[in-house]
C-alpha cells in the first residue's frame, strides 16, 4: 500500500527532476519559514522566522484539502502533524484513513501496525527532504531563496508569505506557495499550473510538550 | 692470416646487403609508424590487459564499459557560491564549445516538455509496476479503495507527474520514480545539472572529443583547451573549483609517466653508456659503432613489433629503452677483441673468435624471451617480439656489418679499468677456486637463506596500471557527488534471447535489492528495471487484472473517490494497454544513456550488463549471482590478478625449465666436470637476489620473475664471454673481464635505470635486473678458477 505516499512526484527525465525538485521546494519553504531567513530577507521575513523558529517541537491539527480538474469534489483529510527540529516530522492521517509517515534523517518510512518502521522503496525524494530539512534548520534557506521570490505582507501578528518560482522550469507546473500564520504557522496553500491546488490549515498548534515513546522511535529520538 | 682481397670484398659486400636492409627495413618502420595517420602508439592500458573472462560478451563488455565515456569528458564545476558556480558552468561550456577539438558540449539544458517524458509511457502503463506496488497488488489484502484515497490525499502533492486523471491510483508514476533518471541527484536548476552537497553548489559540463582519448594531439589540444577555459573562469569567478575525470586525462597521465621514464632511461643510460665507451675504448670511432650496432637493433625491433602487433604499446616503449643495454654488449665484445688484439687485428679473425661466444649469449637471450612470449597477455609478447627481433638485429650487425667498418687495430682498452679488473678477477678467483669456492658457496646460501624465507608474493594487477591518485582522487569526488557508478565490478547476464536475458536479470535484482533494502549495497543499474521481461509484464497485467477487468466495480471505485465520469471513462478506456517492448525502448531517445548496457552480438548472442552502485562487499556481490543461470560476477581487475598470480608460478618454473635448458649446451662446450663451475655464479646470482628482494621487503610479482630470467640469460653470457674470451687475451690478463664489467656497467645503466620508473612492474623489473646483474658480474671470475684443471 505504498502509493499512500508519494509526495515525492519525481518524474521521468530532465522534467521528472524539474517536478520533483518542486516537491522538495514546495516542503522546504515552509521548512525555511520555519527556520529563519538571512540577510536578503526584509523585515517582516524575518521577524516571522524568528518568531517560527523559536518553537522546537510543534504539534498541530491540520485539515488538507486537494482539488483536482479530475475531482467532482476535493479530497479533504484530516490528523495531526509533529514537527520536531532537526530530527524531522510525523505525518499521521486519522481519517478518510488512518496512516503515519515518519521523515527523519535520511529515511523515509510507514509506520505499520504494530508500530514498526517499514522503510519505503524508491522513496528518494522523502529522504532528501529530510536531509535538506536538516540542513536548513542547521541555517541555510539560501536554497528556497535562491529558487523563489518571495514576498511577506501583514504584520507580525498575521502575516502571508507568497512563494513564487524564479525558474520557469517549474514555474510552469507550479503557480505559487502560500504560507499564512501569526506565532505559528496556520496554512499552507499550493497551487499548481493545472488548476489543481492543496490546502492545508493546522489548527490547536502548540509546542509539542513530551513525545510519546512511539514518535521517538519513529523519529530515531533517545 | 694474410689479408687477401676477396674475404674482405666478401665482408664489403655483405656489410652494403646488411646496411641496404638495414635502410629498408628502416623505411618500412618509418611509414609504419608515421605514414598511417595517427602515431600507432598504445596508451590503452586496458588494450595490453589478455582476454581473462572466459564468456566472449564478457570481454566485449568491458571493452564497452571501458569505452562507454571513453571519448567524453566529464567536469564539475563547484564553488561555494551557487551563482558563481553556476555562471563558470556557463562560462565553461561556452569556453569548450567554441574550440573545435570538442565535438558537443553539454552544459545548459535545452527546454522541455514535462508531456514527452511520460507520454510514451501511457499506452504501457497498465503493465509497468514498482516493486512496492507489485507487492501490495500481489499480497492479497489489497484494498483498491483504500489505496485511492491514499494516493489523493498524499500530503503536500500528488499527481504533478502524470496527471491525475491518467493515473489515479499513480502506479505508473511509482513506476517512473524508480527509474534511475528519476533517482540521480543532480537535478536541473537554472537550465544546469546542478547538485548541492557541504554547502558547495557542483554544476556538471559534459563535452565529447572530436576523436579519441588516446590519441596524442587529440590529447594535447583538449588538455590546452581545458586549462584555457578553467583559468579563465577560475579568474573570472574566485573560489571555482574544477574536478575531471574521463579516459583523456588518465591517458595522457600514462603517456606522460612513459615519457618521463623514457627521458630518464633513455637519456641517463645513452650519456652513461657513451662516456663509459669513451674511456674504455679511449676513442670516439668504437662508441659510434656500437650506437649504430644498437640502433640497427632498434630500427629492425620497433618495425617487425609494429607488423606483428600494428602499434606499439608504451611499455614497450619504456621496456626498449632499458634494451638498448643489453644489444649493445654484441658490439662491445667485438670491439674488445680488436682492443685487445692490438696491431695484429684483422676483422675476419676477430669476428670468428668472438662468434662462439656471441651465439651462445645470443641464444640463451631468445631463449629467455622465447619464453616471455608464451604469456598470453598482448604487451608481454610484444616486448618479447621487440627484444628477439632487436637483439637478433644487433648481433647480426656485429657479424656482417661492423666487420667492413673495423678494419684497421684499435688502440688497447684504457689500462686502468683493466688493471682494476684484473685485481678483482684475482681476489674472486683464488677464492673460488676448488674446496674453499665449495665453503664460500655454501656461507653464501646461508647468509640468503633468511632473506627467502621473507618472500611474499603480490599480484594486484594496479603493477602494470597505475593510475594517479590525483585522478583518482577526482574521479571518486565526481561519483560521490553525481551517482555515477564504478564500473570495475559487473553483472553478465546472457540468454538465448532477449526475453530471457531480461527474465534472468529480474531474478539477479530481486537479489540485488534485498541487498539494498538491509543497506549492504548503495542501488544497481539493469535494463529488466527500465523495460520488464514481457513475462514480468505479463504478471503485472494479470495483477491489475483482478480488479480491472471488472469495469463496473472499478468505475464505481473510482467515483467514489471523486473523480468525474469523464475522467473515469477514459481512464477505464485505456485498458488492457499493450506491454513495453525492448526494441521499442531502445529506439527511444530516453534509452540513450543506458544502451551501453544491452549487448546485442551477431556472434555471441544477447546478453545484458547490470552494474552493482557503490562500494559493495565482492563476496556478497558473488553470493547474489550465485545459483542463477546465465549470470556471473564479472571482476576485471580480480581475472588479471589472478592471471599474474598463475603466470607467476609458471614463471617459476620456466626459469627452472630454461636453466635445466643450459645445462646440456654448457656440458658439451665446456666438459660435464666444469659445467657446474660456469653456472655457479649465475645460478648463485639468482639465489642472491632473490634473498636481497627478500631483505627489501618486496612482494614477488610476475615481473620479478620475468627479471630474473633475464638475470639467468645475462648471467649466463658473462660466464660465457669469460670463459671464451680468456685464451685470446693471454697477453693481457683481465682484459676480458674488463670487457665483461664493461657490458654489466652498460646493462646497469639502462635496465637498472628501469627501477625509477613511475610504473611499479617496470620499477620491479629494474631493481631485480639491478641486484641479479651486479651479483653476477662480480661471482663471475669464480667460474675461471678451476680452468687449468678442466682443460
Amino acid at each position: 500500500m505504498r502509493h499512500s505516499l508519494s509526495y515525492s512526484n519525481h518524474r521521468a527525465g530532465r522534467a521528472g527532476r524539474g517536478v520533483f525538485r518542486l516537491a522538495l521546494i514546495l516542503l522546504l519553504c515552509a521548512v525555511a519559514a520555519l527556520a529563519h531567513a538571512d540577510g536578503q530577507a526584509d523585515g517582516l521575513l524575518q521577524n516571522v522566522l524568528d518568531g517560527l523558529g523559536k518553537h522546537s517541537a510543534v504539534r498541530a491539527e491540520f485539515v488538507q484539502t486537494r482539488s483536482n480538474p479530475a475531482l467532482a469534489q476535493p479530497q479533504v483529510s484530516q490528523g495531526q502533524l509533529l514537527f520536531v527540529l532537526g530530527h524531522g516530522m510525523l505525518w499521521q492521517t486519522r481519517t478518510p484513513y488512518q496512516e503515519t509517515l515518519a521523515l527523519n534523517g535520511d529515511r523515509a518510512a510507514r509506520l505499520d501496525a504494530q508500530g514498526q518502521l517499514q522503510p519505503m522503496r524508491n522513496e528518494r525524494g522523502v529522504s532528501q527532504i529530510s536531509q535538506m530539512l536538516q540542513a536548513m534548520l542547521a541555517g541555510k534557506p539560501d536554497e528556497v531563496l535562491r529558487q523563489f521570490n518571495v514576498e511577506a505582507s501583514g504584520a507580525p501578528a498575521q502575516w502571508t508569505l507568497r512563494f513564487t518560482p524564479k525558474q520557469e522550469r517549474m514555474a510552469r507546473v507550479l503557480g505559487h506557495i502560500e504560507l499564512g500564520g501569526n506565532d505559528y504557522l496556520q496554512s499552507i496553500r499550493i497551487d499548481l499550473q493545472d488548476g489543481s491546488s492543496t490546502d492545508i490549515r493546522f489548527s490547536q498548534t502548540r509546542d509539542a510538550g513530551e513525545l510519546s515513546a512511539l514518535e521517538k522511535h519513529a523519529l530515531g529520538l533517545p | 692470416m694474410s689479408s687477401s682481397a676477396s674475404p674482405r670484398s666478401a665482408l664489403a659486400r655483405r656489410a652494403v646487403a646488411f646496411a641496404l636492409a638495414t635502410l629498408a627495413l628502416a623505411a618500412l618502420g618509418a611509414w609504419l609508424l608515421f605514414g598511417r595517420g595517427p602515431l600507432p602508439i598504445q596508451t590503452d592500458m586496458l588494450a595490453m590487459l589478455p582476454a581473462t573472462e572466459q564468456h566472449p560478451l564478457a570481454e566485449i563488455a568491458v571493452q564497452r564499459l571501458a569505452h562507454a565515456n571513453g571519448d567524453r569528458v566529464v567536469l564539475l564545476v563547484d564553488n561555494a557560491d551557487d551563482a558563481r558556480a553556476k555562471d563558470a558552468a556557463r562560462a565553461l561550456g561556452k569556453a569548450l564549445a567554441q574550440n573545435h577539438i570538442f565535438d558537443s558540449v553539454t552544459a545548459e539544458l535545452p527546454p522541455f516538455d514535462l508531456q514527452q517524458v511520460f507520454a510514451p509511457y501511457l499506452a504501457h502503463r497498465f503493465t509497468l509496476l514498482g516493486d512496492g506496488d507489485r507487492a501490495a497488488l500481489a499480497a492479497g489484502s489489497y484494498d483498491p479503495a483504500q489505496a485511492l484515497a491514499q494516493h489523493l490525499n498524499e500530503p503536500f502533492l500528488t499527481g504533478v507527474g502524470v496527471p491525475l486523471q491518467d493515473d489515479p491510483f499513480g502506479w505508473l508514476q511509482h513506476w517512473l520514480d524508480q527509474q534511475p533518471w528519476s533517482r540521480s541527484p543532480l537535478l536541473p536548476e537554472d537550465d544546469l545539472l546542478t547538485a548541492h552537497r557541504d554547502g558547495h553548489s557542483y554544476v556538471l559540463v559534459t563535452a565529447t572529443l572530436r576523436g579519441s582519448s588516446f590519441d596524442d594531439q587529440v590529447q594535447q589540444q583538449a588538455l590546452a583547451a581545458l586549462a584555457l577555459a578553467e583559468q579563465a573562469i577560475v579568474h573570472d569567478q574566485p573560489g571555482t573549483r574544477v574536478w575531471r575525470t574521463g579516459a583523456l586525462f588518465y591517458a595522457a597521465a600514462a603517456r606522460h609517466n612513459a615519457e618521463h621514464d623514457v627521458h630518464i632511461v633513455g637519456w641517463i643510460s645513452t650519456i652513461g653508456i657513451a662516456l663509459l665507451l669513451l674511456g674504455v675504448f679511449r676513442s670516439p670511432g668504437p662508441l659510434l659503432l656500437a650506437f649504430l650496432s644498437t640502433a640497427v637493433g632498434v630500427i629492425a625491433a620497433t618495425t617487425l613489433s609494429l607488423l606483428v602487433f600494428g602499434q606499439i604499446y608504451l611499455l614497450t616503449i619504456v621496456f626498449g629503452a632499458a634494451l638498448l643495454g643489453e644489444a649493445v654488449d654484441y658490439s662491445i665484445q667485438y670491439l674488445s677483441a680488436r682492443a685487445n688484439a692490438g696491431p695484429r687485428w684483422q676483422a675476419a679473425t676477430g669476428l670468428r673468435q668472438v662468434r662462439p661466444a656471441l651465439l651462445l649469449a645470443l641464444g640463451t637471450s631468445l631463449l629467455g624471451y622465447a619464453l616471455l612470449g608464451l604469456v598470453p597477455f598482448p604487451a608481454l609478447r610484444q616486448m618479447a617480439v621487440f627484444a628477439m627481433s632487436g637483439m637478433l638485429a644487433a648481433c647480426l650487425s656485429v657479424f656482417w656489418l661492423l666487420p667492413a667498418l673495423l678494419q684497421r687495430p684499435a688502440k688497447p682498452l684504457s689500462a686502468i679499468p683493466v688493471r682494476l679488473a684484473r685485481a678483482m678477477q684475482q681476489v674472486l678467483a683464488r677464492g673460488g677456486a676448488g674446496r674453499r669456492g665449495v665453503v664460500l658457496a655454501a656461507l653464501l646460501l646461508l647468509l640468503a637463506l633468511p632473506g627467502w624465507l621473507q618472500l611474499r608474493h603480490d599480484d594486484d594487477v594496479h603493477q602494470l596500471i597505475v593510475q594517479p591518485p590525483e585522478l583518482v582522487a577526482q574521479e571518486a569526488t565526481i561519483r560521490q557527488v553525481t551517482g555515477l557508478g564504478d564500473g570495475n565490478q559487473f553483472f553478465l547476464v546472457t540468454g538465448d534471447d532477449a526475453e530471457q536475458v531480461l527474465q534472468r536479470e529480474e531474478a539477479l535484482e530481486a537479489h540485488l535489492q534485498a541487498l539494498v533494502e538491509q543497506n549492504k549495497l548503495q542501488g544497481w543499474l539493469g535494463l529488466a528495471g527500465m523495460v520488464p521481461s514481457q513475462q514480468r509484464q505479463q504478471q503485472n497485467h494479470a495483477l491489475l487484472a483482478r480488479w480491472l477487468d471488472d469495469r463496473a466495480r472499478m468505475q464505481q471505485w473510482l467515483s467514489t473517490a471523486g473523480f468525474r465520469a469523464s475522467a473515469v471513462s477514459r481512464y477505464l478506456d485505456a485498458w488492457p494497454g499493450t506491454p513495453l517492448q525492448l526494441d521499442d525502448w531502445l529506439r527511444t531517445p530516453l534509452s540513450t544513456p543506458f544502451r551501453y548496457l544491452w549487448l546485442d552480438d551477431a556472434t555471441h548472442g544477447h546478453g545484458s550488463i547490470v552494474l552493482p552502485q557503490g562500494a559493495a562487499d565482492l563476496a556478497l556481490l558473488q553470493q547474489a549471482a550465485e545459483g542463477l543461470p546465465g549470470v556471473s560476477l564479472v571482476d576485471k581487475a580480480a581475472s588479471v590478478s589472478a592471471l599474474f598470480g598463475r603466470y607467476r608460478g609458471y614463471a617459476s618454473v620456466w626459469l627452472l625449465a630454461a636453466l635445466l635448458l643450459i645445462v646440456p649446451v654448457f656440458g658439451w662446450r665446456y666438459s660435464w666436470r666444469q659445467a657446474p663451475r660456469v653456472l655457479a655464479p649465475p645460478v648463485l646470482g639468482l639465489g642472491l637476489t632473490l634473498a636481497a628482494l627478500g631483505y627489501l621487503q618486496q612482494p614477488l610479482t610476475l615481473f620479478h620473475w620475468m627479471a630474473l630470467m633475464l638475470v639467468l640469460g645475462v648471467g649466463a653470457n658473462y660466464a660465457v664471454f669469460l670463459r671464451e674470451g680468456e685464451p685470446h687475451t693471454g697477453d693481457r690478463p683481465g682484459a676480458m673481464y674488463a670487457s665483461v664489467l664493461l657490458s654489466a656497467l652498460t646493462a646497469l645503466l639502462s635496465f637498472g635505470l628501469l627501477a625509477l620508473s613511475s610504473m611499479p612492474a617496470l620499477r620491479d623489473f629494474g631493481l631485480t635486473l639491478l641486484l641479479g646483474i651486479a651479483f653476477t658480474v662480480v661471482l663471475v671470475p669464480a667460474s675461471l678458477a678451476g680452468r687449468e684443471a678442466g682443460r
